[in-house]
């Protein structure tokens, strides 16, 4: 009859570390009370010392130059110098946006969550990766506005001549590049397809000529720009090592991102002045396309 | 042998009794300042508006190197842009002919207008910014690996509603600023393939910005994608308490 109250072993609950814990009730909320105060306070004095801009009041007839999106778009409006329209403006950050998003679903260890830079290495990878975004990107940026062929021709006095004007920009390799003239003759299903289309200028959907030089400095040369530059980036940290597991692969393309997009934030807000020419910040004078005032 | 007498109450104590101590501050604020580990906890769990954290959490999570309050001051922004907002429109009407002299007017001749508009103003920046800073906060910890997934999607959802309350806002002032960065911008989106001129379309209801694109905006700004924004942060939240708070080395 004893044997009934001999305790039998109970599965136990994961003990939880009671011990590591505090209480919301005070060490959460006045921390969040605190944060909050001081960025109330930060914002009204920033309210008191600056004022929104307000200009005059909005004239389809006057264009200032330059016109420009808010400052967080203007890293699609410095990638539209440079490339295809519709694959700067809407492709790309679609497909990164579907590429941050899958982050999870690619790296799907949960070791190393909660800390910060939770891998060997991850802090040289972070910083490395962020400075070969902002380097690229800024050389990017040099040679598509014949900064570089400037810088080249001052430094060491070669002017280049007609074969180097690939130096000047990515679009004068259009012109060198021997292209067949049969080939503009062939139509192909373009890239910016209309379907949908009205208003002026709209027809039935524009057919593009096979044109492979176009391509190739509109969209060939961005994508592989982009793409390969981060791939060899990732390429090579794992062939030293330091790239081990998908955490790794995915810290290094995020941090470029991040040194790119800083970058083309930057330029567009700051470095582009009438005709989105590239110049020094000081430089830049915005003209309000008041014709006689420019 | 003289036994010690308790100290008349002061000024102070009776001034303080007075105003916590009576009926009416009691049917609002049940019990006084919780002082007692069993009530902060019970104050957590039974406040309203307290209820949305766990009643204790890890210590590596108060530190505020961990997180730097980004998430929290993100939504912070949003409400006090929705404060600021909800003020400004008492005084803005979206018509080309009057929007931009109501901001003007808000400017010039409404008690504390000029305050509020730039406080609205550079919270918007601020919003964005912190948004941004959020995502490389949870990226850089880990804290998008499992379980918490898709709460990192809802998160990169949210941060596309940022930018769209931010760009729908900027054009309510209706000056040049205001006109050409949406022209170009809307410009940018009508260059998509396939749907470009259609969305263009649609955003700006007609073929440029005008009285059309004014109220779409408007409307757009200040209900439409502060209540989907909304509905994605009550989940975002929601979420976060379900997948165990913050993300905590295993």
């Amino acid at each position: 009859m004893a044997t009934a109250v001999v305790a039998r072993p109970v599965a136990r609950p994961q003990p939880r570390a009671r011990d590591e814990e505090v209480l919301v009730w005070p060490d959460l909320v006045f921390i969040e009370f605190i944060a909050a105060m001081v960025f109330t306070i930060a914002i009204f004095a920033l309210s008191f010392l600056v004022n929104a801009p307000l200009l005059d009041q909005a004239n389809s007839d006057v264009t200032p130059n330059p016109s420009k999106a808010p400052w967080y778009l203007l890293n699609l409006q410095e990638l539209l110098l440079h490339m295809n329209g519709a694959m700067a403006g809407v492709i790309i950050p679609t497909i990164w946006l579907g590429i941050m998003a899958a982050f999870p679903y690619f790296d799907r260890d949960p070791e190393g969550q909660g800390v910060w830079f939770g891998t060997e290495r991850s802090i040289k990878m972070t910083a490395v990766s962020a400075a070969v975004g902002v380097v690229g990107t800024w050389f990017l940026i040099l040679w598509d506005s014949g900064r570089m062929a400037q810088i080249i021709k001052m430094w060491t006095g070669i002017s280049g001549g007609d074969r180097f004007r690939f130096l000047e920009n990515v679009r004068a390799i259009q012109t060198q590049l021997p292209w067949p003239d049969w080939a503009h003759h062939i139509t192909y299903l373009p890239f910016n397809l209309k379907i949908l289309d009205e208003g002026p200028g709209a027809g039935p959907t524009t057919f593009q000529h096979l044109d492979f030089v176009a391509w190739l400095v509109e969209q060939g040369i961005p994508i592989v720009a982009m793409v390969g530059l981060a791939t060899t980036l990732i390429y090579v940290l794992w062939r030293i090592g330091w790239v081990v597991t998908r955490r790794d692969a995915l810290i290094v393309l995020f941090s470029g991102f991040v040194g790119a997009y800083g970058v083309l934030t930057l330029s567009g807000t700051a470095f582009r002045g009438q005709g989105q020419l590239l110049q020094w910040p000081w430089d830049v004078k915005v003209s309000e396309g008041i014709p006689g005032q420019e | 042998m003289a036994v010690e007498q308790p100290a008349k109450p002061t000024f102070a104590d009776r001034l303080y009794d007075r105003m916590f101590h009576n009926y009416v501050w009691k049917s609002i604020f049940r019990t006084g300042y919780p002082n007692t580990p069993r009530n902060q906890m019970l104050v957590i769990a039974t406040n309203v508006f307290l209820h949305l954290h766990p009643t204790r959490l890890h210590r590596t999570h108060v530190k505020v190197t961990h997180t730097y309050c980004l998430g929290g001051l993100s939504f912070f922004m949003f409400l006090g842009l929705t404060v600021t907002g909800i003020l400004l429109m008492f005084y803005y009407v979206p018509s080309v002919d009057r929007a931009y002299l109501d901001i003007q007017n808000i400017q010039t001749t409404v008690q504390f207008g000029q305050l509020m508009r730039n406080m609205h103003r550079w919270m918007a920046h601020a919003m964005v910014i912190l948004v941004f800073l959020h995502m490389m906060r949870v990226f850089y910890t880990g804290a998008y690996k499992p379980p918490r997934e898709f709460n990192w999607v809802v998160g990169v959802i949210l941060l596309v509603l940022t930018f769209l309350l931010s760009f729908t806002g900027y054009l309510l002032p209706w000056d040049q600023l205001a006109f050409w960065a949406i022209t170009v911008g809307t410009n940018i989106a009508g260059s998509a393939p396939v749907l470009g001129p259609k969305t263009r379309f649609w955003l700006l209801g007609g073929f440029e910005v005008g009285q059309n694109s004014l109220i779409r905006f408007y409307t757009l700004h200040v209900i439409g994608l502060p209540l989907i924004a909304a509905i994605f942060m009550a989940v975002h939240f929601w979420r976060i308490r379900r997948d165990g708070g913050l993300a905590r080395p295993l």
